[in-house]
């Protein structure tokens, strides 16, 4: 177990990269926010504002051809795995166009073409999907680490146990990543699980546990646990305490936790590292919002004039 | 609450105040009885139907749980079996799959692999069914999967006075209890429930609607729904009994048998998919107990055979108008 330290040297163009992902989910993720009460997307929205950064230093490390199973607080990772905005908006939207043709909705992404093979609402309930796609690796169908993602609450279910059994046993190229966030819906972490999740993973695998809300320190542990799992050495846990800003479910404000921006918002850490450093200018933040703000007013346009889907398909 | 009283010994609640005031009433008469599952302690459950509890009756008798089906069931089986009443929920019933062993393999069996020894007295609490934009997670009906498992019983309510009922019917009950919850009508409209001891026996169906042409055979969400049919029916000058089974294991066979005799004809409504659901067995029941008297083939009007559409929920779950075709096709034979 590793608590790693931010990487200071990381290059101009890595450091805007995490930086454009996480504007790109927060952004993203505040619009909905904002838009969900008109009722105009016709799914349960589980937002992950405050939590970018671990699903944006992980994928920065990823290929297309990984396949990243999610759980049901979907945006963030799929959006930092590649995922086109207008693909998300339409499916929050329900139409056609979306990035499971209207079928899915927020818990339910998919996009086969940047490593997501899908999600699922039922919590640990992908778990073992991402290590059976490792299982396929290792057996010949493809160069790629499977990656399961989950939250500290699907650590309580009996398929958390059988699938790092499982892949331990088997050295299979597989990253496990807890976005450990504190609560399980209401309940805080200390009434939902008596044990320690790095404790119990480490007795099965290399783990690394990191402050979630530092892209860098998120960046630099994602990509020495992908490059062993990626060169044969077996399954890696990552895992990343960070915290949930927003409720369990919909556009409100989480009161059962405080945030300090300074200690707690993993894109002002950034922005703050980055402008100290001489990599952005205060112009350039400012123009990268305005640019993110536009991609979204897009996005959505897209999304309102796309089409339903064909309830015809519901008789096949 | 926010029940209104309307004479003494009645209040007007919502189906979701109706279940609390169960689960109080039955707190209060017996100490046995323990509440618990995921979010249902402070929080109050995430439909509220567990709101204040934890606050009454202290952390040993409404508590909360980790995210592990399995484990809530198993643990309540254990209870069961050692003298407790657990009265388990599992937040959607999207959500029981995990606990699907501990069910079949464990709950259901435990008073026929003893010799009757042991009973196992338990309630599993869950909302069930589409009709509030859940999505696939969150919609689903799988009563036929509880009602294929020998030793389970599986209860319905339709109306708040029916839930309160039934469900201290079930606490009572010797027999592992699946009591699923309608959802989509938790509250919609309100209804009188009696205040206090109020119970409702297993096994009894209930006619919601008296009618002669044509019996609709229902449970949960789709009792309204085939009561708004029948209204429409009678303009058209059919006249239309509803029949709502508020218990489908045990289910009252005499009250559907002797309500078809009747009328002669018979549509099925249920809102989970077509193939293998419920309304295949009424039909089954129905050609083996009185095909000599049916006018017209048995009509399931029912969800589709595809996974719960998160886009078309509205054309997925069975309304007032597929119900009056079905009625149509009755008439047509």
């Amino acid at each position: 177990m590793t608590d790693s330290q931010p990487n200071s040297t990381i290059r101009r163009d890595d450091a805007l990269w995490l930086l454009r992902r996480m504007r790109l989910i927060r952004q993203t993720s505040e619009r909905i926010a904002k838009l969900y009460p008109t009722d105009v997307m016709e799914t349960p929205v589980h937002l992950c504002i405050g939590q970018e950064a671990v699903a944006t230093g992980l994928c920065h490390h990823l290929r297309d051809e990984d396949k990243l199973f999610l759980g049901h607080r979907t945006h963030g990772p799929a959006l930092a795995k590649g995922l086109p905005l207008e693909k998300l908006m339409a499916e929050l939207y329900g139409r056609s166009t979306g990035c499971s043709h209207g079928y899915g909705g927020s818990m339910h992404l998919l996009d086969l073409e940047h490593g997501l093979p899908g999600s699922s609402a039922i919590v640990g309930g992908s778990i073992a999907l991402g290590v059976g796609a490792g299982l396929a690796a290792e057996l010949g169908a493809g160069h790629f680490v499977g990656v399961s993602y989950f939250g500290d609450a699907a650590t309580n279910a009996g398929v958390f146990y059988e699938s790092l059994n499982f892949a331990a046993l088997r050295a299979l190229p597989v990253l496990f990543v807890c976005e450990d966030n504190g609560f399980s819906n209401v309940m805080p972490k200390s009434e939902h699980s008596a044990h320690d999740i790095v404790g119990v993973a480490s007795q099965m695998m290399p783990t690394a546990s990191i402050d979630g809300t530092d892209v860098l320190a998120v960046n630099d542990a994602a990509g020495r646990a992908v490059s062993r799992a990626r060169g044969g050495q077996g399954p890696q846990f990552l895992h990343c305490r960070t915290k949930r800003w927003m409720k369990h479910q919909g556009p409100e404000r989480c009161d059962l936790i405080e945030v300090d921006i300074e200690r707690d918002c993993p894109i002002h850490k950034l922005e703050r590292f980055m402008a100290s450093s001489g990599m952005v200018t205060p112009r350039e933040l400012a123009d990268l919002r305005s640019a993110i703000e536009s991609e979204i007013d897009a996005a959505i346009e897209f999304a309102e004039r796309s089409p339903r889907p064909d309830p015809n398909l519901m008789e096949a | 609450m926010t029940a209104t009283e309307t004479r003494p010994g009645v209040k007007v609640m919502t189906m979701i105040e109706a279940i609390s005031d169960a689960l109080r009433t039955e707190m209060k008469n017996d100490d046995r009885v323990v509440v618990f599952g995921e979010d249902v302690g402070p929080k109050g459950g995430v439909f509220g139907a567990t709101a204040g509890l934890h606050e009454e009756f202290g952390e040993t008798r409404c508590f909360d749980t980790p995210l592990s089906e399995c484990g809530i069931v198993g643990a309540g089986v254990g209870m069961a079996v050692y003298g407790m009443r657990p009265v388990a929920e599992i937040q959607f019933l999207d959500f029981i799959y995990p606990a699907f062993d501990q069910i079949v393999s464990e709950a259901a069996k435990m008073r026929y692999r003893s010799g009757g020894e042991y009973t196992c007295p338990m309630v599993i609490r869950s909302p069930y069914g589409g009709g509030i934009r859940g999505g696939h997670y969150h919609s689903q009906s799988s009563e036929a999967y509880f009602c294929h498992t020998p030793g389970l019983k599986v209860v319905i309510p339709s109306t708040p006075a029916d839930a309160k009922g039934l469900l201290i019917s079930s606490i009572r009950d010797e027999d592992p209890v699946m009591f699923l919850e309608p959802k989509k009508i938790y509250r919609h409209g309100k209804g009188e429930v009696p205040l206090g001891e109020h119970t409702v026996p297993l096994g009894r169906a209930r006619i919601a609607r008296a009618g002669t042409d044509v019996t609709l055979l229902a449970y949960g969400a789709m009792v309204p729904v085939c009561e708004a049919a029948a209204d429409a029916a009678a303009e058209q000058g059919r006249s239309v009994e509803v029949v709502d089974l508020r218990t489908l294991v045990p289910l009252d066979e005499q009250t559907i048998v002797e309500s078809v005799k009747k009328t002669g004809r018979c549509v099925v409504v249920y809102e989970a998919p077509k193939t293998c659901g419920y309304g295949a067995e009424l039909a089954a029941i129905l050609a083996e107990k009185c095909i000599e008297y049916l006018e017209g083939p048995v009509v399931r009007v029912a969800g589709f055979d595809t996974p719960f559409p998160y886009t078309l929920e509205h054309l997925y779950m069975p309304d007032e108008k597929r119900v009056l075709a079905g009625i149509d096709k009755t008439f047509a034979w």
